[in-house]
Order: C-alpha cells, then sequence, then structure tokens
C-alpha cells in the first residue's frame, strides 16, 4: 500500500469513528433522559463494553491469545478483589491484575 | 463564555484525569505504540490514528487487518464497528452533560473526545455538578486522557524496542482489567447489573458465531435482554 493511501486510510477510520459521535448529539435531542428507550440505550451500551471485555479475557485475538485462559481469570479475579478490599482504589486492583498475569504468565515459560 | 465557574470546572475534570485513569488508559497506548512499530507504522500514522479514532479496538483493528493486507474496504467498516458503542454511549451522555445554552460549535468538536473513560467518569461524576460545569468537566477530563494517550503512543513506539515480551503482554492485558474494574465500580442499581452480566454473556457467545459483529449484536442482544428482565422483575415485585 502505497504512502498516501494509508494516510487516507487512518483518516477514514477517524472520520468513521467520530461519526457514532456526531450522531449520538443530533439524535439526543429526541430523547428524555428518564424515558424507557433512553433505559435501553444505556443498556446496551454497558452490555456492548461488558460483552466486549469478556471476549478479550476468554477469546482474545492476537498477542494475548499466547496465554492461559485460567491465568487470565485469575488475574481478573484478583484484581477485582484488591479493587474491592482497597476500597475501590483503581491502580491497586490494575496494579495487582498485571502483576499476578505477568507471574502466572512467567510460570507458564512461554515467555521466558 | 469561559465563566470562573466554569473554567474552575475544567480544571476539576482534569485534575481528576490526571494520574490514574490517564496512567492505566496510557498502559494501553504504550502497548499499541509497540504494537504500531513492529506493524511498520510510521510514528506519525500511530499518531495520527490515536488523535483522530481515539478508541484502542478500532486502532488495533486498524493495524492488525493492515498488517494481513486487508482491503480498505475490508478495514474501515470494521473499525467502525468496533466503536459502534460511541453512538450509544454519547446519546446517554448527552442528556446528563447538555445545558440549553450550549450550542453546536461546543457541543460537536467535545464529543470527539467521547471514549470509555471519559464517558464513565463524566456518567458517574456529571450528575452531582450544577448543570452548566458538567460539559467543561468532561471536556478537561477527557482532553486530559487524549493528551496522556498521545504521550504514550510516542512513549511506546520509542521503548517497545527494549521491552521483553512477557512485560508487553502484561500491558495489553491492562486494558481489559482496567475495563472490569471501571464497570464493576459504576455498578450501583439492578439494571446495571443485568446489562454488565447480559452483555458479558452474549458478546463471547455470539463472537463464536461472528466475530466482526460480535460487539454490536452482543451488546444489543445482552442489553435488550437485560431490560426486559428488569421490567418483568419490576412487573412482578
Amino acid at each position: 500500500m502505497s504512502d498516501w493511501r494509508i494516510w487516507l486510510l487512518v483518516l477514514a477510520c477517524g472520520a468513521g469513528t467520530y461519526l457514532w459521535r456526531a450522531l449520538g448529539v443530533a439524535l439526543s435531542g429526541r430523547l428524555r433522559p428518564d424515558s424507557e428507550v433512553f433505559a435501553w440505550i444505556t443498556c446496551v451500551a454497558y452490555a456492548m463494553l461488558a460483552g466486549l471485555v469478556a471476549r478479550i479475557v476468554i477469546l482474545p485475538v492476537g498477542t494475548l491469545a499466547a496465554s492461559a485462559l485460567g491465568d487470565r481469570l485469575v488475574a481478573c479475579g484478583l484484581a477485582l478483589a484488591v479493587f474491592y478490599l482497597s476500597r475501590r482504589n483503581l491502580f491497586m486492583g490494575v496494579g495487582a491484575g498485571f502483576l499476578v498475569f505477568v507471574a502466572l504468565t512467567y510460570r507458564q515459560a512461554t515467555f521466558s | 463564555m469561559a465563566t470562573p465557574l466554569s473554567a474552575a470546572a475544567f480544571r476539576a475534570g482534569a485534575r481528576e484525569a490526571f494520574g490514574v485513569p490517564s496512567a492505566v488508559l496510557g498502559a494501553g497506548y504504550i502497548g499499541f505504540g509497540a504494537l504500531a512499530l513492529e506493524s511498520g507504522f510510521s510514528i506519525w500514522l500511530a499518531l495520527l490514528s490515536t488523535a483522530t479514532i481515539w478508541a484502542l479496538p478500532g486502532q488495533l483493528v486498524l493495524v492488525e487487518l493492515h498488517t494481513i493486507g486487508a482491503a480498505v474496504l475490508a478495514i474501515v467498516p470494521a473499525v467502525m464497528l468496533t466503536s459502534a458503542r460511541f453512538l450509544p454511549m454519547t446519546m446517554a451522555l448527552m442528556p446528563v452533560i447538555r445545558d440549553r445554552h450550549h450550542t453546536r460549535y461546543q457541543l460537536y468538536p467535545a464529543v470527539h473526545l467521547v471514549a470509555m473513560t471519559g464517558w464513565a467518569a463524566a456518567m458517574r461524576r456529571c450528575p452531582e455538578l450544577p448543570l452548566p460545569q458538567r460539559l467543561p468537566y468532561f471536556v478537561g477530563f477527557a482532553l486530559v486522557n487524549w493528551l496522556a494517550c498521545l504521550a504514550c503512543t510516542i512513549f511506546g513506539y520509542w521503548v517497545s524496542g527494549s521491552l521483553p515480551p512477557l512485560i508487553k503482554l502484561g500491558l495489553v492485558f491492562l486494558n481489559p482489567v482496567y475495563f472490569i474494574l471501571i464497570l464493576s465500580g459504576d455498578v450501583r442499581h439492578r439494571l446495571m447489573i443485568l446489562a454488565l452480566a447480559g452483555g458479558a454473556l452474549a458478546g463471547p457467545l455470539i463472537h463464536l458465531w461472528t466475530p466482526s459483529w460480535s460487539v454490536l449484536l452482543g451488546g444489543f442482544v445482552g442489553g435488550t435482554m437485560a431490560y426486559l428482565a428488569h421490567r418483568l422483575i419490576r412487573r412482578h415485585v
């Protein structure tokens, strides 16, 4: 792919992504925040994110696919536990998840 | 237009975004910078994708599909599909931050900054703020996230040559962990718990059937089932 085409490709992806955000503004005036349709849309938004994150943990594509499912689940579980034990300290929770995952994956010796 | 109060709200948002939210989000972008280098992207292309797409899943799809040589007509829709969540997210955010004094010249540039972290922060904090301070709070928060991630894209591109693969993998893993903690921290009522559970169940199942549509369809199916279950429970209790 020649040089200018990949620049156009990135810009097209950026424009396509922005389109959703702009449409969100354009369409939002037609909804009341306490309406049932609005409650449903919020549900769909949360479910999309939960689905994406669950998919990344359970069925990763790319580099994460080289790690073990059990390791990813244990690391997520311990991250959640530390997060709540530290009174919802995000840094503690995320740090615990990172350390546990790296330690477990190192033990598997795939990456040593 | 910039009253002292809205300037203070902008600074409050910026201050809250500094530190953990930007650092953890930035860690994902360090991983992205590393991936961009390995995939033969120039630093300027990597920065352009962070600045314009501003959604890590979409950027990963772009780099991976480009690496395997997919056609432009296959890449752009795939990136857009992974970012389709911004439509309901922005629609959900608008009634929370919109003041009737806001013009389209303020709202349309501001929503370019809509992404998971800033959105979740605004949804959580803005209802506690007076209406005129909500948009400045969101812009302050999200702008710091955006600038930090541009810096982290450069940093990741630059250091990736010297990072061991295991640490790089750990950095990639930060993203789902971060999202799980943020989302679980948001759980306040039954509808949200049902929506998260429905999505977490439907997303991976639908991925087995149709990967490129799994985010959209999973959210639609899981969210709708959660909404219907919530209505059913409400009627019977």
